[in-house]
């Protein structure tokens, strides 16, 4: 087990820059994800750790040692492909096998024929068996240890990758995509057994992942990627609550975060010509963002801030989302409500909404938070 | 219900009849063809090969097993078979090898890679009797490139070798001439022939390997090229292999034209090349013995029956690919 880290690496395919300086440092026995939207480097950059690929420019570093000469097979690092990547002719028990027969047998005792009689082979493959049987049992496969990877079903295949890396204890485990193929409940199912396998190997895992609930409830740490960069990471609550930048914002929460435009004035914010605070301090005027979560909107009767018709509604049982058209304006915005508001909810409906300004974020054109603003709001309210 | 339910079952079965009906009358021009075309013939070879028929005879004799008896004990027809088995045993192996060997190499080449594999399937693509007529020259006793190559060692140290000594004392191999070495030119001649073939077809077995399945081994710590290739690509090219083999094999047991080309008369020296092929056409063609000549091509339709059927069951075996 060993930390790992990531020092500008810079990837770039013939003219296309894929990853432009990544810096990422993971702490030893730390779970961290890489969430991003399609494209955008998280599997290059897995690649590059593994060192299947070569970086442009930038550094890895594993446990205290620079690796970035080192061949994939010396870096001690076990991944699980997008695609599992079995061994076709290998039945399940085989395929966990093999990382152990490679690293643990000498050339001479893996022959076919001869291997097995040469001395010190006896031992080391009853150990690899016994090992093989406790991945198989701590992923429940143990009665398919017979059948090739052709006759097993997707989530089958997808644990037997997973022992595949998990028979052994390398440095880290580099996870790609490893529960894309599942379905929902296996999904789920299988997302617990890894968390529950970092908290008792406590080994570093990357795992990369365009589901950020996977992200969200797994990690210690989300890095949010975007068109080759790392936006944040942070821990996963500071990055729903406290995002650095709209694109973080915009990608992590489901459904996505309301982005409302609003005026900065010498004296004022307003959102649509009402004047939603005050400013003692002279910020900068200008136009800024409104993040508000879909949670901060509330429903109200009395001093509504933005009023608009119920354009579409989901109703998930526990709670109800609700996409409300915004009166004389083209933007929609998104509004959980309990069930128990759910009768002043109709398609077509009326409704007024307030929200409290603590719970918004402000982000100026370019995207990037401005927390400075946000102080000045609150402390204007303090004030009054 | 049963009063309306058995109209219903009356149509639905009239119907399926109609519709068997219609599907065998589709069929039967592909059946007709197929009866016609491949199956009618290979029966009439298996009637005439008990016969002592000659083409132009008005009638035959039925004479039983007196073909095949004569097949199996004549010395002509033993050379036969050791000069088929000769060539298949060592063409077979060597080509496909060395398809193999060359479709790895060519494969882990980029651009160069493709100027390669035109080479390689050259031979493939000529005619082997113009071939023939080229190797021919080469190979001539006197004014050949390869005797002539090989006369410049004597003198040089390469004459310690018993092969140059005894060359430069006694003259180099007559090749096409000499009974010894006359199968083995022909050997290497089907080999050179072959095996471009052979190699396209793993070029194409290679692209059907996952590439992940490399990174997967090189993250298990496979790090030698051969233990790659056993883990991954060998494996993955199991049903190519069967393939290739079984066509190198049907193509070695019809070998004929390079004997025609070299040897018109009779099968090389001392029949040390009477390979199945020119026997058939000698004896069917050549001879007008047509009974003799369809004993030779049953046997041969065995072999090759035999061949399909391995391959069928090894093929069967991996289904779980
Ligand atoms: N070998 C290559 N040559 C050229 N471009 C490449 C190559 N491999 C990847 N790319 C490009 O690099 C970018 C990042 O690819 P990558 O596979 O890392 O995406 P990703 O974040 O893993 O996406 P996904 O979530 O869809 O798996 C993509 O735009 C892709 O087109
Ligand atoms: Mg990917």
């Amino acid at each position: 087990m060993a930390g790992l880290s990531i020092r500008s690496i810079t990837k770039r395919f013939g003219d296309t820059e894929v990853l432009r300086g990544v810096t990422l440092d993971v702490a030893d026995a730390e779970f961290v994800s890489l969430v991003g939207p399609s494209g955008c480097g998280k599997s290059t950059l897995l690649r590059i750790i593994a060192g299947l690929e070569d970086p442009t420019s930038g550094e890895i570093e594993i446990g205290a040692s620079i690796v970035t000469g080192t061949r994939a097979a010396d870096r001690n690092l076990s991944m699980v492909f997008q695609s599992y990547a079995l061994y076709p002719h290998l039945t399940v028990a085989e395929n966990i096998a093999v990382p152990l027969r490679m690293r643990s047998l000498s050339a001479a005792q893996r022959l076919p024929f001869v291997g097995p009689f040469l001395p010190g082979a006896k031992e080391q493959r009853t150990e690899i068996a016994s090992a093989v049987q406790n991945a198989a049992e701590m992923l429940e496969i143990g009665a398919l240890l017979d059948r090739k990877p052709g006759q097993l079903s997707g989530g089958q295949r997808q644990r037997v990758a997973l022992g595949r890396a998990l028979v052994r204890e390398p440095a880290a485990f580099l996870l790609d995509e490893p529960l894309s193929n599942l379905d929902a409940k296996l999904r789920v199912q299988t997302r617990a057994e890894i968390a529950q396998l970092h908290r008792r190997l406590n080994a570093t895992f990357i795992y990369v992942t365009h589901d950020q609930v996977e992200a969200m409830t797994m990690s210690d740490r989300i890095a949010v990627m975007m068109g080759g960069e790392i936006l944040q990471c942070d821990a996963p609550s500071v990055i729903y609550e406290d995002p650095n930048d709209i694109r973080v914002a915009e990608f992590i929460g489901s459904p996505k975060i309301n982005i409302l435009p609003v005026e900065l004035g010498h004296s004022e914010m307003t959102l649509f010509g009402l004047v939603l605070a005050r400013v003692a301090e002279a910020s900068k005027a200008g136009v800024y963002h409104l993040g508000l979560r879909p949670e901060a909107l509330k429903l109200t009767q009395a001093e509504p801030m933005i009023t608009g018709t119920v354009a579409h509604l989901e109703n998930l049982g526990s709670e109800v989302y609700a996409q409300v058209a915004l009166a004389d304006q083209t933007a929609r915005v998104t509004l959980r409500a309990t069930p128990a508001e759910r009768h002043s909810l109709r398609l077509g409906a009326q409704v007024s909404m307030s929200f409290d300004l603590q719970d918004a974020l402000i982000f100026d054109v370019d995207g990037t938070r401005q927390r400075r603003v946000e102080v000045a709001l609150s402390n204007e309210r303090e004030v009054a | 219900m049963a009063v309306i339910d058995a109209p219903v079952a009356a149509r639905t079965s009239r119907e399926v009849n109609r519709q068997a009906r219609t599907a065998w009358g589709l069929t039967t021009p592909a059946l007709a063809l197929m009866f016609l075309i491949l199956l009618v013939p290979v029966v009439v070879a298996g009637v005439l090969s008990f016969t002592n028929y000659s083409l132009g005879n008005s009638s035959f004799d039925w004479v039983g097993f007196k073909n095949y008896d004569r097949l199996l004990s004549r010395s002509t027809y033993e050379k036969m078979f050791i000069a088929t088995f000769t060539y298949v045993v060592v063409v077979v192996p060597v080509s496909v090898a060395l398809g193999l060997g060359a479709a790895l190499l060519v494969n882990s080449l980029g651009r160069i890679g493709d100027v390669y594999k035109t080479i390689y399937f050259l031979p493939v693509m000529a005619t082997l009797l113009a071939m023939a007529i080229v190797w021919e020259f080469m190979l001539h006793p006197t004014i050949g490139v390869i005797n002539q190559t090989l006369e410049l060692s004597c003198g040089t140290f390469l004459e310690a070798i018993r092969f140059f000594g005894n060359g430069c004392a006694d003259g180099f191999p007559l090749w096409l001439g000499d009974r010894d070495y006359a199968i083995w030119v022909l050997c290497f001649i089907g080999v050179w022939q072959g095996f471009g073939f052979n190699m396209v077809l793993y070029l194409a077995g290679l692209t059907g390997v996952h590439r992940e399945l490399y990174h997967a081994a090189e993250m298990d710590g496979v790090k030698s090229a051969w233990e790659r290739f056993r883990l991954v690509t060998w494996p993955a090219l199991g049903p190519t292999t069967v393939f290739v083999v079984t066509i190198s094999c049907i193509r070695a047991f019809q070998v004929f034209d390079t004997v025609e080309a070299f040897w018109p008369q009779g099968g090389g020296p001392n029949k040390s090349t009477y390979v199945m092929m020119f026997a058939i056409f000698e004896k069917g063609v050549q001879q007008n013995l047509i009974g003799i000549g369809s004993a030779i091509t049953m046997l041969f339709l065995v072999f090759v029956m035999f061949l399909t059927l391995i391959q069928r069951w090894l093929v069967e075996r991996k289904v779980h690919y």
